[in-house]
């Protein structure tokens, strides 16, 4: 693991990026590592792309923002250029199959990337709303280190009150998490 | 009695607004007075939802002239009492920070920094440095504290409210847009429990007893008639400042001893500067930080120590000068060139400074 990765989630205003962002570092934090988040808060958050910075490593984590990030997800087209002063070279690239076309224009075929059919896949197998979740999962399985309970545990802090009224709420946000999980596992081995 | 806000110590993962309403609860903070505006508005949703489980109070004004007002009322009934701010409603508390200031009244403000001039951003900057410092028509007679973690927030916080009650200057909390949004690690506590001393508040008004017969009269005024009068309360003022600034003023220092770049920094930015020259040195390159705590008063003489070591100066700041103007006068007199990176209103790296500080020793001969 790096000493300090760093994560930038993009996406619309209502796609979750916030929530999952802040789900990811808790989890970091509840299994002994380093973190930090920061949503992006200005005043084109109503009706324009919400960005989340994330910071996991075992050092104290120095400045809460970075220039470039070691992965970038991308969740819906506008995000797609917005994101595009903290994606190098180096950086990995996880986006939505969707938006395909507008990642090859923006950032050519050469960039490292994953591309997940998160958005197919929620519509489709689970529901709309845990698109993000999926989201999630895929990330956690790129990353590689944080245990699953621990992102259990911080997503039951975050949505215990909903999954209490709605018990159908929680299993359809573990099997969200998994399949991304799965997902990126395959992606991995290839 | 209502329960204790924290007990024992609780491990927490959370944003640096709700960190603050921990902290002013555990300080023992009987009230807040505030008015919404970004970034500071969730220290004081917080602090609504919190405040009453534990006896305290809250009190929405119609703007921040009034929240400064009601501070000081609070203050003068002998409550803890603080109120939050920024930007333009930091500007608008000045005339009532000001009257504190006269006053000596021990106020603690929560400032959190957001981009300006006038509305600006409502995200991030360090902008409101000469403000918080020296806003008002008055001399300055505050205590600043620039904080750069979740940690300090909290246990400077705790520190104004005893500062403040026992010093009784206006005493502030300088944290910025990125310190409040952010969610980092923090270990709460209660300070008793940790053996700090709190200092009590205590009525500075309306005590027992004929004024002038059975105690002394309190003479609390923001208006005087003569010359004479106002120049001698001020006066007094300045003393008790300058008697006090070496007991206040704090400061961090990291391989200053022997560099050849120091780089000076202050709250949320020392953060990526401590980086800096943590990578610089690693490239080989002999940099070092000053990182002044108390912003008033400074640590005059230490930094003029450490700069006086130093053959170069870089001063990184997210504002167009403001901690240079701050640092300057504690330099006069010495040679060193002083840099600038500044910022206004936009966050700044590890490697930003880094490849400034880089650019500057090399080409002062001081490279590799």
């Amino acid at each position: 693991m790096k000493s300090n990765l760093k994560i930038v989630l993009a996406g619309e205003g209502g796609q979750g990026v916030q929530s999952i962002a802040e789900i990811l570092a808790e989890a970091a934090f509840a299994a002994g590592k380093q973190a930090l988040y920061i949503p992006s808060f200005g005043v084109e958050q109503r009706g324009g792309v919400s960005l989340a910075f994330v910071q996991i490593g075992e050092e104290p984590v120095s400045a809460p923002k970075f220039a470039t990030s070691d992965m970038v997800g991308v969740l819906s087209s506008r995000s797609v250029s917005r994101v595009r002063q903290y994606v190098a070279p180096e950086s990995l690239l996880l986006y939505d199959s969707s938006l395909e076309e507008e990642v090859k224009k923006v950032y050519g075929p050469g960039q490292r990337s994953v591309s997940v059919p998160a958005l197919k896949l929620a519509e489709e197998e689970l529901h709309p709303r845990v698109f993000n979740v999926i989201i999630l999962g895929v990330l956690l399985s790129l990353i590689n280190f944080l245990p699953l309970e621990r992102v259990k545990e911080a997503l039951e802090r975050h949505l215990g009150h909903r999954f209490a009224q709605d018990p159908v709420l929680r299993e359809l946000n573990y099997r969200a998490l998994d399949l991304g999980r799965q997902y990126g596992d395959v992606r991995e081995r290839r | 009695m209502a329960e204790r806000p924290l007990t024992g110590e609780r491990r927490a993962f959370m944003a640096g607004n709700e960190v603050l309403a921990w902290a002013t609860l555990a300080a023992g903070a009987d009230v807040m007075y505030g008015y919404p505006i970004t970034p500071q508005n969730e220290l004081m949703h917080y602090w609504t939802r919190l405040a009453h489980r534990f006896g305290r109070e809250f009190l929405q004004t119609e703007d921040e002239l009034s929240a400064g007002f009601a501070t000081i009322g609070g203050v003068l009934a002998g409550k803890k009492a603080f109120t939050a701010t920024a930007g333009p409603g930091n500007v608008l508390m000045q005339e009532p920070l000001s009257m504190a200031e006269m006053m000596r009244l021990p106020v603690v403000v929560i400032v959190a920094q957001r981009g300006g001039p006038s509305t600006g951003t409502v995200i991030y900057s360090q902008q409101e440095l000469n403000l918080t410092c020296f806003g008002g028509n008055g001399e300055g007679f505050r205590v600043v504290y620039s904080t750069s973690s979740h940690q300090e927030l909290f246990e400077y916080t705790l520190k104004a409210f005893n500062i403040a009650w026992k010093y009784r200057f206006p005493t502030f909390i300088l944290g910025d847009g990125y310190q409040s949004k952010m969610y980092e690690p923090i270990i709460l506590f209660d300070p008793e429990e940790r053996g700090w001393e709190m200092v009590p508040a205590r009525p500075l008004l309306g005590l027992p007893g004929r004024p002038g017969e059975e105690r002394e009269p309190v003479h609390l005024r923001n208006t005087f008639n003569l010359e004479e009068e106002l120049y001698e309360v001020v006066m007094a003022a300045a003393g008790d400042y300058a008697r006090a600034a070496a007991d206040l003023a704090e400061y961090v220092t990291f391989r200053a001893d022997d560099c050849e770049l120091l780089i000076v920094a202050h709250g949320v930015v020392a953060r990526a500067a401590l980086a800096a020259v943590k990578i610089l040195r690693q490239q080989g390159l002999k940099a070092g930080y000053f990182r002044p705590i108390t912003l008033r008063p400074l640590a005059e003489k230490e930094l003029r120590e450490a700069a006086g070591g130093a053959r170069l100066i870089l001063v990184a700041e997210s504002a167009y000068g403001q901690l240079e103007r701050l640092i300057k006068p504690s330099l006069y007199g010495l040679e060193q060139p002083v840099h600038g990176y500044f910022r206004p209103g936009l966050g700044i790296t590890p490697e930003e400074i880094a490849a400034e500080a880089a650019k500057i020793l090399n080409s002062a001969g001081y490279g590799l």
